[in-house]
């Protein structure tokens, strides 16, 4: 057993290091893109305390839907755009239909919502465009990039960069611009920041859409990467743990939750086959989130709960 | 003891000095009780003791720590230095659990009563700790299971009736207006039959009428059953008339402690607390 | 005005706690149960109790089970599917290690190991509460379902990974799973059971236990001041959730499929017994019976309908709108009638008290 759980694994790390980091930066890369469809969630989190569910289910909606443009002929740049407008739609739909009417209520019935929402988003996009895999090119090299001894998935290097970039200019966004500010007013106290003036409906329409632009660009490079089918909602959804494990009401702690899984699950899946024989990403994250709450509830990066009377 | 002799009294809320009581031994008694939250001292070396029987108000402006104090005697708060001391056993730290089990009830400023449950189901809650049945019997709706609910629905009857809200015993606490939600929730702390009940603010964001019943309540309890109260309160004249003895915090200190009469004429109470003195 | 309750004066506190404390309920039960018991198993074929009334049964009993745990307890788990295949396969684990074991008893020790699993997974409920919860409780769902699907020896090390249910006799000659069992006598076996343990659920409801899960449910704080020990209170919620949830999961496997692989429990399979209680109503038993029917009956009404409209080989597009139209349900029913059916049947009865003079 502590074989299995220590000396293979870490024999067969130190046997070839090139080949453990060609893991763990394809990991790491990964985890990017956890990054950015946590990072859409923290904002609606942030911005209405709605803990989003069907932050995956709109990662394929809008890979669905941007496939499904690209594949009746539509130009690249118009599908682009077109999905961008449907997603921005979708959160005006969802502002309007579901978080008007549910202002107010507990916390947890509007997270059971948007667990409706999640099969509504599937339900609606798999009868639009029906649930073959579709395969989606959009011009990323797929060759291999050779640094030194590593060999590196040349696509997943470019993915990872524009999801990086995005990330990067989210955070900003976030931190330095009016909006972000305003965002981050209501995210302190809504009744605070209504009565300075700030329109809340206005601001949540803006991260939900945020959240669904997020949503189209991760869905377009997992989907050029996977092929476009109904387990992206389940990749995607693996945002949630990442959260948990940053803390999310923290943007630096789900980009750190993001790439800590990414790699985590690379790593525990490729050196640890021998103790759990393999597909083990399917659980990890959830696992390690899971073990991540029992010792510190607020996860890594969070502000501590504090409990009042 | 003695005080089964007076509990048939009449029971009109009389003035304070009308009303024979037998206050006992000390009770609880807080010996230099600091707590910090962080940086920020909600109490500092605070003492004074709750003796039985009695109704012991503790007042101070907003801030002052009442809420830190009543959250520390009934185990919310661990104070960081300083004991609490119940029926002579001193405790570095109180747990509410525990508490609860040495018979100290509460309720709260901002009303914790359980929303989607009926106001009887509210007040059963606070027999809890005195059923037994294993819930192999309650699965099975058996023997004690029965029995206790049985017997405990009477009890709480009681209490309902005693606190007249016998009309809503079915309707879910949520839907209450707030001063019967107040009312429940002095009956589910009733129903747990406590030694000493901590009462946060009772009256507040009552009417006048309300605060009547509400004062009529709190001396009926203290007469009828011998309940040791200490209270929280705002309302300068309901204190005055009701409490045997007065402490008064400040900033998280103690500032003086005596009857409504020595505390009234405290001169640094008059100072720091009721500012200048009107008419 | 046939339901009224003047006149019935209830003289003791005994009357008053009956479940069913009103005449007109007690004949309804009796009713709905002499339906269930003759009736049914009379009127319809073998298709209908073997397609319909035993999912919908062993449904009914996985929601009741949640409902205990996110109705009562409010501690929301998305786990459900993994405790399912928890139950089936813990029974099938010790049906073929001991043959000679009744198979009741096997149904009851499948949910004590399901319950341990429950309680083992609920330990996150200790620090966390709400959503936080429900995404831990995603591992349970994901991790069991993978173990079972992975590790060979759940199955006996069968080539498929799917599990087949030997045949079990309930009393001497009247088997109740896999292929070789009636389907009335399934149907009987498993109603009788869900009857005992609604019945025990709906126990445990009312009385002390059942209490303190909702004090702990409606706040937390103020239920542990009081002396509810929170810790024990959502172990215990957990335990007796996951104990019905693994039942229900072993049935599943034994009379309703007959065989099932560890990938038949996954996580739709949460979100349909989550959605049973949110459309049946939180924190009832009555919820987990109308909200396995409604998720039992919407497919097959909306399959009728899609080819009544003309549109065969539909399957597909049916799949996919029963999921938006469900969805789409959801939100309704949380903005709408957050108690769900349970108590819309409560509104009517509340009318029918006055009709046809409601002033």
């Amino acid at each position: 057993m502590l074989d299995a759980i220590l000396l293979t694994p870490i024999a067969e790390i130190m046997a070839f290091p090139p080949f453990f980091f060609e893991v763990l930066i394809g990991g790491l890369l990964t985890g990017v893109m956890y990054a950015l469809v946590a990072l859409g969630f923290v904002l609606i989190f942030k911005a209405s305390g709605v803990f989003n569910f069907s932050q995956g289910a709109m990662v394929l909606f809008a890979a669905l839907t941007f496939v499904g443009l690209e594949d009746m002929g539509v130009p690249l740049i118009l599908a682009l755009v077109v999905t961008a407008a449907v997603m921005v739609a979708f959160a005006f739909a969802v502002e309007r239909a579901v978080l008007r009417p549910l202002v107010g209520q507990a916390p947890i019935t509007l997270f059971m919502a948007t667990i409706g929402i999640t099969f509504f988003l599937d339900g609606f996009g798999l009868t639009l465009w029906g649930s073959e895999v579709r395969r989606l090119d959009i011009g990323i090299p797929a060759e291999p990039l050779v640094i030194g001894d590593l060999f590196l998935n040349g696509f997943d290097v470019v993915a990872a960069a524009v999801c990086g970039a995005l990330v990067l200019t989210l955070a900003l966004f976030f931190q330095y611009t009016a909006t972000g500010r305003a965002l981050r007013a209501v995210a302190d106290d809504h009744t605070a920041a209504m009565s300075v003036g700030i329109p809340l409906k206005v601001i949540w329409t803006i991260v939900w859409s945020v959240a669904g632009l997020a949503g189209l660009v991760a869905g377009i490079m997992w989907g050029a990467k996977l092929g476009v089918q109904p387990s992206l909602a389940l990749i995607a959804l693996k945002a949630l743990p990442v959260l948990i494990l940053g803390g999310f009401t923290s943007v630096p702690g789900a980009i750190l939750g993001g790439l800590i899984i990414g790699a985590g699950e690379a790593v525990f899946e490729v050196f640890w086959v021998g103790l759990h024989g393999g597909a083990s990403q399917d659980w990890f994250a959830y696992m390690l989130a899971m073990v991540v709450l029992l010792f510190r509830p607020q996860g890594l990066f969070g502000e501590k709960i504090i409990e009042r009377v | 003891m003695d005080a089964d002799a007076h509990s048939h009294e009449p029971r009109a809320p009389e003035p304070r000095s009308g009303r024979a009581r037998a206050i006992g031994d000390v009770l609880l008694e807080v010996r230099n009780v600091t707590l910090r939250f962080g940086g920020v001292r909600a109490l500092s070396d605070v003492s004074f003791d709750i003796k039985r029987g009695e109704i012991r108000a503790i007042i101070g402006p907003n801030g002052a720590g009442k809420s830190s104090m009543l959250n520390v005697i009934n185990g919310f708060y661990q104070p960081q230095e300083g004991q609490i001391v119940f029926k002579g056993t001193p405790l570095k730290k109180m747990r509410p659990h525990f508490a609860a089990t040495q018979g100290i009830a509460r309720t709260f400023q901002n009303i914790a009563l359980f929303k989607g449950m009926s106001t009887l189901d509210n007040v059963m809650t606070g027999r809890m700790l005195k059923m037994q049945a294993s819930w192999f019997e309650q699965m099975l709706y058996v023997g004690r299971a029965k029995r206790e609910e049985i017997e405990h629905r009477r009890f709480c009857e009681d209490i309902i009736d005693f606190l007249e809200i016998q009309a809503v015993r079915r309707t879910p606490v949520g839907k209450l207006p707030y001063g019967l939600q107040k009312r429940v929730e002095l009956a589910r702390a009733l129903a747990a039959e406590p030694e000493l009940l901590l009462l946060d603010e009772p009256m507040a964001g009552m009417n006048v009428e309300e605060k009547e019943d509400m004062c009529r309540f709190v001396l009926d309890v203290n007469e009828e059953f011998n309940t040791t109260v200490a209270l929280i309160e705002h309302d300068m004249g309901v204190v005055m008339d009701i409490s045997d003895r007065v402490v008064v915090l400040d900033y998280g200190e103690l500032l003086a402690d005596g009857t409504p009469d020595e505390v009234k004429a405290d001169p640094e109470v008059i100072q720091a607390y009721l500012g200048v003195q009107h008419d | 005005m046939f339901y009224l309750e003047t006149g019935q004066y209830k003289t003791s506190y005994a009357k008053d706690q009956q479940i069913f404390p009103l005449v007109q309920d007690r004949v309804g039960m009796v009713v709905i149960l002499l339906v269930a018991f003759v009736a049914i198993p009379l009127l319809s074929s073998n298709y209908w109790l073997s397609t319909i009334m035993l999912p919908f049964l062993i449904y009914s009993l996985a929601a009741i089970g949640l409902n205990i745990l996110t109705g009562y307890a409010g501690q929301l788990s998305l786990g459900t599917g993994g405790f399912m295949a928890t139950g089936a396969f813990a029974a099938y684990k010790l049906t073929t290690a001991f043959p000679e074991l009744h198979f009741v008893l096997v149904l009851i020790l499948a949910g004590v190991i399901t319950a341990f699993v429950g309680v083992l997974f609920g330990l996150p409920s200790l620090r966390i509460k709400g959503f936080y919860l429900a995404v831990a409780t995603l591992a349970a769902q994901f991790f069991l379902v993978w173990l079972y699907n992975k590790n060979p020896w759940f199955t006996n090390y069968s080539a498929s990974g799917v599990i087949s249910a030997p045949p079990r006799e309930v009393v001497p000659g009247v088997v109740v799973t896999g292929a070789s069992g009636t389907p009335e006598a399934k149907y009987y076996f498993v109603l009788v059971l869900v009857v005992v343990l609604a019945w025990m659920a709906k126990n445990m409801a009312r009385s002390k236990m059942g209490r303190a899960w909702m004090a702990i449910r409606d706040m937390d704080i103020a239920a542990e001041i009081i002396g509810i020990r929170p810790a024990a209170t959502k172990l215990t919620a957990f335990a007796v959730s996951s104990f019905y949830i693994g039942i229900a999961g072993a049935l599943w496997a034994f009379t309703y499929t007959g065989s099932v692989e560890a990938l038949a429990f996954e996580i739709n399979v949460s979100f349909d017994v989550l959605f049973m209680i949110i459309i049946g109503g939180l924190g009832t038993i009555l919820g987990g019976f109308l909200g396995a029917a409604f998720i039992i009956l919407f497919p097959i009404a909306l399959n009728q309908s899609l080819l009544a409209m003309g549109l065969q080989n539909a399957i597909e597009l049916a799949s996919h709108l029963e999921f938006m139209i469900m969805g789409a349900l959801i939100v309704t029913f949380l903005i709408l009638e957050p108690h769900g059916l349970a108590r819309l049947w409560q509104i009517f009865k509340q009318k029918l008290r006055t009709w046809p003079f409601p002033y």
